[in-house]
């Protein structure tokens, strides 16, 4: 058998029912889905986990997996994919949860390409892996503790260098609306409650073995200084946000926010970002100030640096130090990102004062300590929403109701925040429990209805259970149809990343021009032109990039690069790097083309699991459908005006039409066909779909 | 120049000449060692290597690098971008543990460790500051070089680093324990030990740092700027005492 560099050659499989723990082979099972990340899990949740398996049951698996690049200098390749049953979702079909950090590269350092993990155990374990050295270990004194102490002391066993990922009470308490954490700001949301219902704590894993690169050390050096050569900031901005001395043009929006006399203002001594010339690679890290993006011109005084994951130079995580936040009983000091500053949306703060940052490093330490996800923000939205309805009020009993401290939500006090995490955390009340349980069983319960919460603007509830993630608002059609096609919020950020990239819109259209075949692939946000078959092509590309990445890995909040920062490139990007890192790393030469196969065979697979799920073809009728929102605008602005987001519903239906023929899936069912699964290297899934009368 | 910079060449050159009066006194000491004696008179403070195989029985000589890596942790992003580069542009590999920088075992919880009220301390859990461990490339006494019953850890010649000839080394593992700051490594899979020799003075962990917390300069003595690693080890090498400040 070849071997290959990237790969640590083996996957590790731990039986917590049986306390069997065995290998298998990476390559021999596992290539032809690039052995790792979802690839890898969708994989074992086709071969192993049958259709009406709940996310707890025993028999369902939660796989955690990297893949050939992670370990390595790739640029931002620190993403552990992990794939089970979605528990947030109606049906629980399968999901993934996706945490960055380095805990990916940790098991590659420990020899493994990915962790299986099925059964349950009789009493809490947490897993202990020291390279080949893999054991269950007791966890009842870990049990019943937040993520930090869990982490720490962890780390105390097997050593400070270890990686960690581990469940807080919330997951303990089979809250659904829970997450696995690792190094202290990264979480896979939604899954925290498929490790907590196999009693399992925590894994750990410390490595001393090496990540191999097939390439000549110089050609591997030249990749990665030609890759950061075309590197934006955080989501690939690649002009700045205001005008600097070096760039022709500039972005109001841009996450590119350093300059001259922009600080880490509480770094000691205080640092500079400077004016971040493209040119300078020893200053990617301070292109992104995410403090000032994420909490406004306040955030720079409170940011002490930039922080992220495995071997990222772009660094999108904030450092913050905001000492007043100590009288609520937590440290000052908070790391996170975007929305994983979400405790804050627990109230409504504003933007840009100390009252908002107070609120987001409370309830990022509430948040992250006793893991506890957020459904990409809707949990805080549900809360004011059902608050100004006056659901709780009529659902709750008035003692309960009044044990709830509303002045302080109203004042927007952060031990508001406090009160809430614990009681979702800890199921207290109706109130903790109906509020983990996600949006779909909460209107359920609470007898809400469905129709006008799919109405709400503010809610932007999409389908099945989660929020809009870059829908309309990034790329019209292309937004939403990448929108329907999970079992969770879609995650996606191949399109946003383009289409956010702050260039004129007509550079823009000429890049995208080269790939999708015409400049109509690409609208300027805000005003859209009906839909084409150039937008299906954009849809389908860019998911099945985002299954790359995943599955590589690579940071699909930064990757895929069509542009670039480079005037003297046409800000042109390159959308070979994937192929390229992946062929220099493994020493298995791929072709963009080929790796897109590849890709595209992993994002088929993750729509026949939920076809088998589902016990039905008909994904059009009863999963790929649109949310009430998108139809209406607010301000009562047609489809296709300027200034409006707003989609047209026989525009959409088209786009569907578009979008399955784009990828060989039947039109009236969205089902992919016999065809399409075989030439795809499906056979036998195709077969199995079809012994069951799910092939349309 | 920064302020902070001032402070660290004034402490260098007032350790460095504390330094070589001491050197001289520990003749007898150095003896038998790897080092040979020479005349110290003309040598110069960041000096070019010198005569480092002098003749037997005369003073002994200071063979010290040209460079040093000096690293800033309030720039430091935890990337580990550095460590990356050491290894996979020197062994084709990624390997940290091995690397001749060390990001991987401060990340989360600083030099010490694992410690009650770790939320106040160091690394991603407390106060979130990294800091990164670089090769001090001691001037004299050479723990590393000087433990090895080798002779394994040599001179480079073009950058004066001491590094490791392979074909001496063993992988016995003793010069880990002597490094006061647990810079050398034997690697796992080579069995044969790691260390910072500033890769002929374009080093790859400098070239690869995204935030600039890395900067080759001259040799001076970084021994008060960085954090000891685990005392314990560091008091085991008494002599280094003598010279380093290591609490
Ligand atoms: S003793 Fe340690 S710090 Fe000093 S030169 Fe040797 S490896 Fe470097
Ligand atoms: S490991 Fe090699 S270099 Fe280190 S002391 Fe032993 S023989 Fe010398
Ligand atoms: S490359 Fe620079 S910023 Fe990254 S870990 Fe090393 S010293 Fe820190």
């Amino acid at each position: 058998m070849a071997t290959y560099g990237g790969w640590a050659g083996k996957v590790l499989r731990v039986d917590l029912g049986t306390g069997k723990i065995t290998a298998e082979n990476t390559i021999e099972k596992y290539k032809d889905f690039l052995g790792g990340g979802t690839g890898i899990g969708y994989k074992v949740m086709w071969d192993e986990v049958p259709a009406g398996t709940k996310a707890w049951d025993p028999e369902n698996r939660i796989i955690f997996s990297c893949g050939p690049l992670a370990g390595t200098g790739a640029p931002a390749n620190g993403r552990t994919a992990i794939t089970s049953l979605w528990p947030l979702h109606k049906k629980e079909l399968v999901g993934t949860g996706h945490m960055g950090g380095h805990f990916a590269a940790e098991l590659k350092f420990a020899g493994w390409d990915a962790i299986i993990v099925q059964g349950k155990a009789a009493r809490p374990v947490w897993i202990s892996i020291e390279d080949e050295k893999v054991e269950i270990k007791d966890a009842s004194h870990l049990w019943g503790n937040g993520i930090y102490r869990t982490t720490a002391e962890i780390c105390a066993e097997l050593g400070s260098s270890a990686q960690v990922a581990a469940i807080g009470q919330a997951g303990e308490n089979l809250v659904r609306m829970s997450n696995i954490m690792t190094g202290n700001s990264h979480s896979a949301g939604g899954l925290g409650s498929v490790m907590g219902s196999k009693n399992l704590k925590a894994i750990g894993v410390k490595g001393s073995k090496s990540v191999k690169i097939a390439a000549d050390k110089n050609e591997w050096k030249k990749l990665n200084d030609y890759i950061l050569s075309l590197a934006g900031a955080n989501n690939q901005w690649v002009v700045p946000k205001t005008p600097q001395p070096w760039a022709e043009y500039s972005d109001k929006g841009s996450r590119w926010t350093a300059s001259k006399g922009v600080y880490w203002g509480a770094a000691d001594p205080p640092v500079e970002t400077g004016t971040c010339d493209p040119h300078d690679k020893h200053s990617i890290a301070y292109r992104t100030h995410k403090g000032i993006f994420d909490f406004g011109d306040i955030g720079e005084k409170y940011t002490v640096r930039m922080d992220g994951c495995h071997s990222c130079p772009i660094r999108c995580h904030i450092v913050l130090n905001v000492p007043s936040a100590e009288r609520y009983g937590v440290s000052g000091y908070a790391t996170n990102t975007c929305i994983g500053w979400w405790g804050r949306g627990i109230l409504k703060t504003k933007r840009n004062t100390i009252e908002d940052l107070e609120a987001a490093v409370v309830g990022k330490h509430m948040t992250d300590d006793l893991g506890l996800w957020c459904n990409y923000g809707l949990i805080g939205r549900t809360l004011h929403y059902l608050y100004e309805k006056g659901v709780f009020k009529s659902v709750l009993s008035e003692t309960e109701y009044n044990s709830i401290p509303w002045d302080k939500y109203l004042k927007n006090d952060p031990e508001f925040i406090i009160d809430f995490c614990r009681r979702v955390a800890f199921k207290k009340g109706e109130f903790g429990i109906a509020m983990g349980e996600g949006i779909d069983r909460l209107i359920e319960r609470w007898k809400l209805d469905p129709e006008e919460i799919s109405k709400d603007h503010y809610l932007v509830y999409f389908s099945n259970g989660f929020p809009k993630h870059h829908a309309s608002e990034n790329g019209g059609q292309v937004g939403m149809l990448i929108n329907t096609q999970y079992n969770r919020d879609s995650q996606c950020h191949s399109h946003s990343n383009f289409l956010s990239s702050g260039l004129p819109l007509e550079i823009n259209k000429k890049l995208g021009a080269e790939i999708f075949g015409s400049p109509d692939a690409i609208d300027a946000n805000g005003n859209y032109t009906p839909m084409n078959p150039y937008k299906a092509k954009f849809a389908k590309w860019a998911l099945i990039r985002k299954e790359l990445h995943d599955s590589l890995p690579l940071c699909n909040w930064m990757f895929p690069w069509i542009a670039s920062p480079l005037k003297e490139r046409g800000y042109k990007g390159d959308t070979s790097i994937e192929a390229q890192l992946y062929s220099a790393v493994t020493g298995d030469k791929k072709t963009e083309a080929e790796l897109d196969l590849i890709g595209e065979r992993i994002f088929n697979l993750h729509r026949a699991l939920t076809i088998r799920g589902m016990g039905t073809k008909e994904m059009r009728k009863e999963h790929d459908y649109f949310p009430e929102w998108a139809f209406h605008d607010e301000n009562g602005k047609k489809p296709f005006e300027p200034g409006t987001n707003v989609m047209d519903r026989d525009d959409m239906e088209k786009a569907l039409d578009l979008f399955y023929a784009e990828l060989g899936w039947d039109k009236d069912t969205g089902a992919p066909t016999k065809e399409t699964l075989e030439k795809l290297g499906l056979k036998e899934v195709a077969a199995e779909l079809g012994a069951k009368g799910l092939l349309p | 120049m920064s302020e902070q910079e001032k402070r660290v060449i004034a402490d260098s050159e007032g350790n460095v000449s504390n330094l070589l009066g001491k050197a001289i006194s520990r003749r007898k000491f150095l003896k038998g060692g790897i080092f040979s004696a020479a005349g110290v008179a003309g040598m110069t403070l960041f000096g070019a290597l010198g005569a480092y195989a002098a003749t037997e029985g005369k003073v002994p000589l200071l063979v010290k690098s040209k460079g040093v890596i000096l690293a800033e942790p309030s720039r430091c992003v935890g990337c580990r971008r550095c460590e990356l580069a050491c290894t996979e542009f020197k062994e084709g590999k990624s390997h940290p543990f091995i690397a001749r920088i060390k990001i991987y075992r401060n990340l989360n919880f600083g030099p010490k460790g694992v410690q009650y009220g770790y939320w106040r301390k160091e690394g991603k859990y407390g106060n979130s500051r990294i800091i990164q461990e670089t090769c001090k490339q001691c001037a004299h006494p050479v723990p590393c070089a000087m433990s090895c019953p080798n002779g394994a850890i040599e001179a480079d010649p073009v950058t004066g680093a001491r590094e490791i000839n392979s074909s001496k080394c063993v992988g016995c593992g003793i010069c880990t324990r002597a490094c006061p700051w647990e810079m050398t490594a034997v690697d796992p899979e080579t069995k044969k030990a790691t260390k910072c020799n500033l890769c002929d003075g374009n080093p790859m962990c400098v070239d690869a740092c995204p935030s600039g917390a890395l900067k080759y300069i001259s040799w001076r003595d970084l021994t008060k700027e960085v954090a000891v690693r685990q005392a314990s080890i560091a008091a085991v090498n008494d002599s280094c005492n003598q010279c380093h400040a290591t609490k």
